[in-house]
């Protein structure tokens, strides 16, 4: 009996899913309409700029393309922080690790050690994503092991790592063809191309599908979700159940920094031609924290929020091009609301509370 | 080495003390009341913003402050309402605060002024320096206490205040109360959640000054990326005080120094890492105090969570 | 008699999941009387208790204060007319001095500032007209348990309470203290004040006592005044069975060769250099229930934590699970060498609220062959076992899709005992395992215990209802300010009232004596 009923499709508004569904999407609404607002106020064409923000992204092919490779590394950054978020850690690290994994790959990219186009590249991801998995250990292992708050060490993490970077370009690798601290180019064996040159697609966008698609799975299906699960609500509950807390904290963090390192490969082999540990990888972690929360840690959400926002923000860049009173930061309104909305736990609660219990009365009769 | 320990440098400590104060002491107005403000990145970033515009539109340095101080206070009471009242986790609410704000203030400069980096081309009158008469002629003291810039003192005044309020009066009293115990608070009769809310509001305001003081005291203008991580220098003094008012303001003098320190301290190559010593200091810190805690539990000293 | 203070007409409280705690209550309190209101763990005390002081309101019915009808909004309402409440927990701020906890919210003021001096006189003063013999100055931290509740008792005073009401003030005191108390709660009433005493300790009910009001199941059995009714009477009004509800019937008795599921030898630890358990030694056999009787807060939480591996306070002294000792085993070890643990606090430790039943129902055997393959769960399979448990433990759930937390406390805790029960344990702990449940639900707990028991499982019964020790437990140790009081080598042939003397600190036995928990 019970069976059936949990196996039908609830399609009603009270169903936890689709609840979500409606909010997130009402949300976004209530994001725009402040958008439109905004425009009305800076631009003299508001009508034209927000259908162009609507809309810009799909103009050119071009764009198409730029929207799906912005994509690849937010999306990782989503799911490192989506991963921790799950777990219950609030480690903001994978800003960090964006730069110190993006150090290594370009230290890796800018040295000749193998000809081969494919073996070069592979090298640089495998080393970024060691690098990240590694590092994402540190704040990892004085949670676990003494309950320090993640949050700010990682916090100070972030801050000191970009020190670093910018120690070892400006003294070992600095390039000499620019006033910038950067690294010299890329070696062309190095960087990755399109496989689908139209719309920007290089193998880093289907590795981010493995892995949006595999995360998921491993949530859903595994042991190792379950755990996350169990941790990541009620870390009391797992630790009465007899989950090893600390490898599990050590597991997680290892994957997220893996996934961290590997968005920083895609930033930096992709659309970068050198590294400036200042700026190629800047903000990249702590938007993932913001796409995390959009996508409410799924990582089929997140990818979904990462490629709604990337697409409004190429919709805002289309709209700079035609009129500069509106720069493309306007996106951060859309995605600042939204996102506060959606991680609010009483918006539109009562609509749903009515619902359900309009729902109950329903049942009784 | 030698002109470590002139006046000089202990001016540029005291100079580099007062946003790390400001926000040492908006993560403390907050965390009196039990709640965690990590936003105060994001309040510094766009009180520094505001004060410019609001100085540059009013032409005053005081108006200008005012209004900063405002968009901070506004802020706060932002995060109060989608905390408390919509029910969204604190901690997110700050991160979206900051993120938010970095954009947003990137935005919002563009439209006064068509560029992004800073805000050169808006005429704003600033805060000044301000000598105080008599002392300032003693050797040696005149230059210890004076001429110092305005929000410095302002800051040092604010901190005794607050000292005072939170220490010595019936709604600080209650304030603490709120975050040690706010079944207690409530049940003598306490609105703890208007309190926190207050103390929010405290929060911002602190917040907001230690951004205009970068902006319109210790600098001239707004620049991009302008409060570069000392908000969460607050964060972690207040995080190293532990509740400690003391501990609070000499965790925020000991990271000024630092800073002096790494700017002063011109050690070739090494720079850039002397530079990250006061994160590398909250970093040490708070994992000591960590392990000092789980030990202590181990011994059977302290209550367990 | 005096005239009436305080008068409750059909107050009826439903809370908004359904769950009825008043139904029709009518009780009058007369000025300068102690009043006792008893009856079982979820009786509706507290939310009658809450009603009158304004933190909750009443579904129905009107309260009547002076004469005046009084709805308060808020405790503040209540304080500001003259009612004061001791909590069972008690809301002080350690770091704060007996003085600030005191003022708090009602603090004298000279000028902007809190008039320290002349608060401190007051209170010391007040402290001194009830001999107190506290030092105000003293910071909370400092003071004994006893000590802080004359802080809590001293802060309805400081504001004038006429009307005092005491939620379970002995569960905390020695008997001397309870004594203390009791002759400064005459005190009281001889200055006209009006106490309300909430207990179930019947012996202290019947002692202290003017009038008596049973409440059970939310309902008004009545109010008597005390010397109408004797302890047999007042019991059978507060119990819905006989005295005799041994579940003796349910439970077999086969030989599992006197082999000790647990075995605790001379544990001892420390809080600050204070021993918290204190040489504490006894056995579990196969195929027994040893109860483990004692007001809450003698040492029986770290002795627990210690048992299941929780524990993160250093101690002295083995834990031996089958034979094998387990001090330096994680909890998943011990949990596979047959272990089961149903926690005290089902809603922290027990569950995961925001998931659904089905995750909740596997948490400790996740990872067993009939509900995962290598890596992966199986998540029909689980879907399954969590149906059938749903059905077998009688969890009114919609689903086994539906998240626990939104279950009742004693569906959640049939959730958690379902679980537990089908790690097919040879050594279940558990502790508390029908507090605040109803009383269906801790029936069939019960029976679960004992079918354990029946089948050859070792059960350790931590307690602080003493019925339910002594009607389900085979042997009973009694556990006082960390040490074992006493040893009752058959749980069937015990007088409640010896036990109750022992779970107070009057009598201790020999170590002798006490030695049989470990050796009989």
């Amino acid at each position: 009996m019970t069976d059936k009923k949990a196996k039908k499709l609830d399609l009603s508004i009270t169903n936890e899913t689709v609840f979500s569904f409606v909010k997130t999407f009402i949300a976004i609404l209530i994001a725009l309409a402040i958008t439109f607002v905004v425009l009305c106020v800076v631009s003299k064409n508001p009508v034209n700029a927000f259908i162009t923000i609507l809309t810009g992204a799909l103009r050119k092919t071009r764009y198409i393309g730029l929207v799906l490779e912005r994509t690849v590394p937010y999306t990782f950054a989503g799911l490192a922080c989506g991963l921790l978020f799950k777990a219950g850690f609030f480690n903001l690290g994978a800003e960090g690790i964006f730069v110190m994994s993006g150090l290594i790959i370009s230290i890796v990219a800018i040295n000749p050690i193998t000809t081969s186009p494919i073996l070069h590249p592979l090298i640089a991801i495998v080393c970024g994503a060691l690098v990240g998995g590694v590092l994402m250990l540190i704040p990892a292992y004085f949670k676990a092991k003494f309950n320090a708050n993640e949050l700010v060490i990682s916090l100070m993490l972030n801050s000191i790592y970009v020190a670093i970077a910018t120690y070892v370009v400006r003294n070992y690798f600095l390039s000499q063809s620019t006033s910038l601290i950067a690294t010299p180019t890329f070696l062309e064996t190095a960087t990755i191309g399109y496989i689908i040159d139209k719309y920007h697609v290089s193998i880093m966008f289907i590795l981010m599908l493995i892995a949006v698609i595999g995360l998921q799975f491993v949530l859903k299906k595994t042991k190792f979700g379950y755990q996350v699960r169990l941790a990541g609500t009620n870390p009391n509950f797992a630790e009465y159940s007899g989950i090893d807390s600390f490898k599990l904290a050590m597991k997680t963090n290892f994957i997220a920094g893996m996934l961290a390192g590997i968005g920083s490969a895609a930033q930096i082999l992709t659309q970068a031609s050198n590294f400036q540990p200042s700026t190629t990888v800047t903000n990249i972690g702590f938007t993932g924290s913001l796409l995390a929360m959009l996508g409410r840690n799924n990582p089929i959400g997140i990818l979904v929020s990462t490629f709604f926002i990337k697409y409004l923000e190429q919709g805002t860049s289309v709209l700079y091009y035609n009129d500069t009173s509106v720069p493309s930061e306007i996106i951060a309104i859309v995605q600042g609301v939204v996102v506060l909305l959606v991680s609010s736990q009483y918006f539109l609660k009562k609509f749903r509370e009515k619902k359900l219990l309009q729902e109950g009365l329903n049942e009784h009769e | 080495m030698s002109n470590l320990f002139t006046l000089e440098f202990i001016t540029v400590i005291i100079r580099l003390t007062t946003p790390i104060l400001f926000a040492s002491l908006a993560s403390f107005a907050a965390a009196v009341t039990g709640i965690g403000n990590i936003a105060i990145e994001g309040i510094m970033t766009m009180s520094a913003l505001f004060g410019i515009i609001g100085s540059n539109l009013t032409q005053s340095a005081v108006l200008g402050t005012l209004i900063g101080v405002l968009i901070g206070v506004v802020i706060a009471m932002s995060i109060a309402f989608f905390s408390m009242r919509l029910g969204a986790n604190a901690v997110l609410v700050g991160i979206a605060m900051n993120t938010f704000s970095s954009s947003l203030a990137l935005f919002i400069l563009y439209q006064f002024t068509g560029e992004k980096g800073s805000s050169a081309s808006l005429l704003a009158p600033t805060l000044g320096s301000w000598n105080i008469p008599v002392i300032k002629d003693i050797p040696i003291l005149g230059t210890l206490l004076s001429g110092h810039l305005v929000l410095v003192y302002v800051s040092v005044i604010l901190a005794l205040l607050f000292y005072i309020l939170t220490y010595k009066t019936p709604l600080g009293m209650r304030m603490r109360a709120c975050g040690l115990n706010p079944d207690a608070a409530k049940t003598a009769g306490i609105n703890v959640q208007r309190l926190q809310v207050l103390s929010l509001i405290f929060s911002g305001i602190f917040a907001a000054l230690g951004g205009i003081y970068l902006s319109m005291n210790y600098g001239k203008i707004y620049v991009n990326g302008i409060v570069a991580g000392q908000g969460w220098m607050g964060i972690a003094a207040n995080g190293v005080a532990n509740g400690s008012y003391g501990l609070l303001l000499i965790a925020a003098l000991v990271f000024g120094a630092f800073r002096a320190f790494a700017i002063k301290v011109n050690i070739p190559r090494f720079g850039d890492l002397v530079g990250a010593v006061p994160y590398f200091a909250v970093f040490v810190t708070i994992i000591a105090l960590a392990i000092i805690n789980t030990i202590k539990v181990k011994k059977g000293n302290v209550a367990e969570q | 008699m005096a005239e009436t203070i305080l008068k409750l007409e059909k107050i009826t409280k439903v809370y908004g999941n359904g769950v009825v705690a008043n139904r029709d209550v009518n009780i009058e309190f007369k000025k300068g009387e102690i009043h006792s209101i008893v009856g079982e763990n979820g009786a509706g005390k507290s939310t009658l208790m809450k009603i009158i002081f304004g933190i909750e309101e009443p579904s129905s019915g009107t309260v009547e204060y002076k004469g005046k009808p009084a709805n308060f909004h808020g405790s503040m309402e209540a304080i500001k007319a003259g009612i004061g409440m001791v909590h069972q927990h008690f809301m002080l701020i350690p770091s704060f001095s007996v003085v600030d906890n005191i003022i708090l919210g009602d603090e004298p003021v000279k000028g902007l500032f809190i008039d320290k001096a002349s608060a401190v006189k007051k209170t010391q003063e007040l402290s001194d007209k009830y001999n107190f013999e506290l030092n105000v100055n003293d910071l909370v931290s400092t003071l004994s348990v006893a000590k802080r509740q004359k802080v809590e008792i001293l802060k309805t005073l400081y504001r004038d309470a006429e009307l005092i009401i005491l939620d379970e003030p002995t569960s905390v005191l020695t008997p001397q203290e309870t004594q203390e108390l009791f002759e400064q709660l005459r005190g009281f009433t001889k200055q006209g004040h009006t106490i309300i005493f909430i207990s179930h300790k019947l012996d202290e009910v019947k002692q202290i006592s003017d009038r008596i009001t049973v409440l059970r199941n939310g309902v008004s059995k009545g109010t008597y005044n005390n010397d109408e009714l004797t302890m047999a009477q007042l019991t059978n009004l507060i119990i819905d069975r006989d005295l005799e509800n041994d579940m003796d019937e349910f439970k077999t008795h086969k030989d599992f060769g006197g082999k000790n599921a647990l075995e605790v030898r001379n544990i001892v630890m420390k809080h600050h250099s204070k021993n918290i358990l204190d040489d504490i030694s006894f056995a579990v056999k196969k195929g027994e229930i040893l109860g483990v009787a004692g007001v809450d807060g003698n040492g029986q939480v770290d002795l627990v934590k210690t048992i299941v591996g929780l524990e993160q306070v250093e101690y002295s002294g083995d834990v031996i699970i089958n034979g094998e000792k387990v001090n330096d085993k994680t909890v998943k070890e011990r949990r596979n060498m047959g272990m089961a643990y149903i926690p005290e606090d089902r809603m922290v430790d027990g569950i995961s609220g925001t998931l659904p039943i089905s995750d909740n129902m596997v948490s400790t055997y996740y990872d067993r062959d009939d509900v995962s393959k290598g890596a992966l769960l199986d998540n029909k399979a689980i879907s399954r076992i969590s149906d059938e448990l749903i059905e077998k433990f009688a969890v009114k759930a919609k689903n086994n899709a539906v998240a626990v937390g939104s279950l009742s406390g004693g569906n959640v805790q049939k959730v958690v005992v379902a679980r537990e029960h089908n790690t097919i344990p040879n050594l279940m702990i558990a502790e508390q395992p029908t507090h605040g449940i109803d009383i269906g639900s801790a029936e069939l707990v019960h029976h679960k215990l004992i079918e354990l028991r029946n089948e050859g499982a070792g059960v350790l019964l931590v307690s602080a209802d003493l019925n339910e020790v002594i009607d389900i437990s085979d042997r009973i140790i009694v556990m006082f300010e960390g040490h074992i009081a006493g040893y009752f080598p058959d749980a069937n042939n015990i007088d409640e009232t010896e036990l109750g003397m022992y779970m107070l600190g009057v009598k201790r036995q020999t170590p002798e004596e006490i030695g049989g928990a470990l050796n009989d």
